[in-house]
């Protein structure tokens, strides 16, 4: 690893990455209490006011991606820093965007009704049969906009760092060692390959969703603009689909970082690697279509590929990265602590969640599972197992070489009560898909309930797993610099 | 019933997966050189990665075999009854609710104001088709209901504050 010089520099790097990881930690616990009250409320346990329950599903998923996001982009920022010059001033300035467009989204869903969900499907932000109106959808997909240019512009700097140092994104992703110009001995790092992939799929997913939100903002100010709601479904699902995705790109490079030094293994990029990489920077692109199996007024050729492709694309992870990371690990004599035990099983949850997407993006099974509470399913296992786990895996290592901070047993109660959790929320989601129970429904029949209430009660184990997570890295802010520094990073194997 | 398929086969992946992660995790704490293992695993690798490519490649061939989005072929003098679809905040437009057993039908769906989702759900509450209802669009369904009863039209696209009371009926006789 390269270490900066100036021990000033990176107690202002850590103080910068670890306000991004407070405040995406902080969001996605507070989003996590929403999932549960929306749960009881599908459980038949709490009345909750339909108006009240929708408003709680948009915050639910905005709050989940942006607070997920913003965490993942620091941990993908604090490692890329160590290879490229990136520009500290655009890392502020996103995060400044970032609350200035959280507060707005805030105002608009709570202040103003605003509950069209994070997909805000055109047209209706301006269509919302009297429930919300031109302020809360000005507030929201304004809110939304500064969120993602904020987000756009550290995608261009992070894209302008790599090229600055590589000459080009291609090289970024190393296609001049696939072709064999280069060898694979000075092939890019697995966090430059994996930053450069998603800073390719990232600007493209936001300039997608930029227009369309600017398409909606239009429709909302002035109804008689109007537009085709095929094409804005596309933009929406081109840019929600890549953008959730890219958390976890971000995320699995704090996987590649640490597990080496906890192992005393290499995980450097190789020939396969690179093709594998290359493959999920073109799959991730196109297959948001598997978003839209059930609008057979596409082209057909779109689904079906958007079927194949979504199969291939679970291949590099399968093949390459959950592979390697089975393979860094077996025996190694890791030794196991939060940071590395966190990291494994993250590893762990990306995997696992991946099964129940590729079932669900089989044309024939989508026909009987699409929208139902299966796909939360997934992408709960995915993201709560998977990418969530990645940042506090990373979050208990920045502790652990930024302070020297020990860990106790009410940690290790936290990582198990988390796990549990998760998986507990995950499976009372698939269940209820498997009994065909519709997502984003703010009441149940009472054949519906019992996965509901058996996900909340896994949500509250998650919660408190992720409080205690909190709490330590509440501690590590507090003692940080005081004892230790990653300059001096600790021998960990 | 594909569900219960597509939570088998998810289940059994899922805890083969738990089990190769437990496996490995399991065999940590043990202290080898990486170079053999890196040796041994490769090669393994290139097996797997081939299995599991073809595996892909036959599950998708045999799954793409047959797609809702094909019209049947219907045998003559059996023409299908067109059913127009209007969803509309927050309610089901249907021209025919009422049907026979291996009477084929398509529906034609679309919506008059923003995007919502056609789910036909049986007397067991089981989702047994559905389409987009789209503005400006119309999506079908194709479909021969094989037993009697009292089938569901719910709505599978939040479309605003109603959308779960958003309910149709279709009444299918002998």
């Amino acid at each position: 690893m390269v270490t900066a010089i100036n021990t000033g520099d990176f107690k202002s790097k850590n103080s910068l990455i670890a306000t991004y990881l407070i405040i995406g930690g902080l969001v996605i616990a507070v989003m996590m209490i929403f999932g549960i009250l929306m749960l009881l409320a599908q459980g038949g346990v709490l009345d909750l006011p339909p108006a009240a329950f929708y408003q709680f599903l948009t915050i639910h998923g905005t709050g989940m991606i942006g607070g997920a996001a913003l965490a993942a982009s620091a941990v993908m920022w604090y490692f890329l820093s160590n290879y490229v010059e990136l520009s500290k001033k655009v890392f502020k300035l996103n995060l400044i965007l970032s609350l200035i467009g959280v507060v707005m989204v805030i105002i608009g869903v709570f202040s103003f009704k605003y509950a069209s969900a994070w997909t805000f499907l055109y047209p209706l932000p301006a269509l919302s049969g009297g429930a919300w109106g031109v302020t809360g959808a000005l507030l929201y997909l304004v809110g939304m906009l500064i969120l993602g240019v904020g987000f756009l512009l550290l995608y261009i700097d992070t894209g302008r760092a790599i090229i600055k140092k590589h000459g080009s994104l291609g090289k970024g992703l190393g296609w001049d060692v696939i072709s064999g110009k280069r060898a694979e001995k000075d092939a890019p790092s697995p966090t430059v390959v994996a930053s450069t992939m998603v800073t390719i799929v990232n600007v493209t997913a936001l300039t997608a969703g930029a227009t369309v939100l600017i398409m909606n903002i239009i429709n909302v100010v002035n109804p008689a603009f109007t537009f085709d709601p095929l094409l804005a479904k596309n933009l929406t699902y081109a840019f929600g689909h890549i953008f959730a995705n890219s958390i976890i790109y971000m995320g699995v490079i704090a996987v590649y970082e640490i597990l080496p030094r906890y192992t005393n293994r290499p995980w450097k990029s190789n020939r396969p690697f690179l093709i594998a990489w290359t493959m999920s920077t073109a799959f991730t692109l196109v297959i948001y279509t598997h978003h839209m199996l059930m609008d057979s007024v596409m082209p057909k050729w779109m689904l079906i590929m958007g079927q194949v492709l979504s199969y291939a694309n679970g291949l590099p992870v399968l093949v390459i990265t959950a592979y390697g990371a089975l393979m860094i690990v077996y025996k190694s004599g890791i030794k196991w602590d939060m940071a590395s035990g966190l990291i494994f099983m993250s590893m762990f949850g990306w995997v696992v969640g991946v099964v129940p997407a590729i079932v669900d993006a089989t044309i024939v099974v989508n026909h009987v599972m699409h929208n139902t509470k299966w796909v939360p399913g997934h992408f709960h296992m995915y993201m709560g197992l998977g990418a969530v786990v990645m940042i506090f895996g990373f979050i208990y290592y920045l502790s652990k070489v930024d302070s020297g901070l020990q860990t106790n047993g009410l940690d290790k109660i936290g990582f198990i009560s988390y796990t549990l959790g998760i998986i507990s929320v995950s499976v009372g989601f698939l269940i209820s898909g498997a009994i065909s129970t519709p997502r984003r429904w703010a009441t149940h029949f009472p054949e519906w309930m019992a996965p509901a209430v058996f996900g909340a009660i896994g949500g509250v184990l998650a919660v408190l797993g992720l409080i205690i997570f909190i709490i330590h890295f509440i501690r590590y802010v507090k003692v940080r610099g005081i004892s230790g520094s990653d300059i001096n990073e600790q021998k960990l194997a | 019933m594909v569900q219960t398929v597509a939570w088998i086969v998810s289940l059994i992946f899922m805890l083969l997966i738990a089990a190769v992660f437990g496996f490995v995790a399991f065999k940590s704490k043990e202290k080898r050189d990486y170079e053999p293992i890196k040796k041994k695993w490769y090669k393994a690798r290139t097996f797997y990665g081939a299995t599991l490519a073809v595996v892909m490649l036959v599950l998708t061939i045999y799954t793409l075999r047959e797609l809702p989005y094909n019209q049947p072929v219907y045998s003559a003098g059996n023409d299908p009854t067109i059913v127009d679809v209007e969803a509309i905040q927050f309610g089901w437009k249907m021209s025919e609710t009422e049907f026979k057993v291996d009477e084929p039908i398509e529906f034609h769906v679309t919506s008059t104001d923003v995007t919502h989702g056609f789910g036909i759900y049986d007397s067991e509450l089981n989702l047994i088709a559905q389409t987009q209802a789209m503005p400006d669009y119309t999506n079908k369904v194709y479909i021969t209901f094989d037993k009697p009863g009292t089938y569901e039209v719910l709505c599978l696209e939040y479309c605003g504050l109603a959308h779960h009371l958003m309910i149709g009926k279709i009444e299918v006789t002998e």
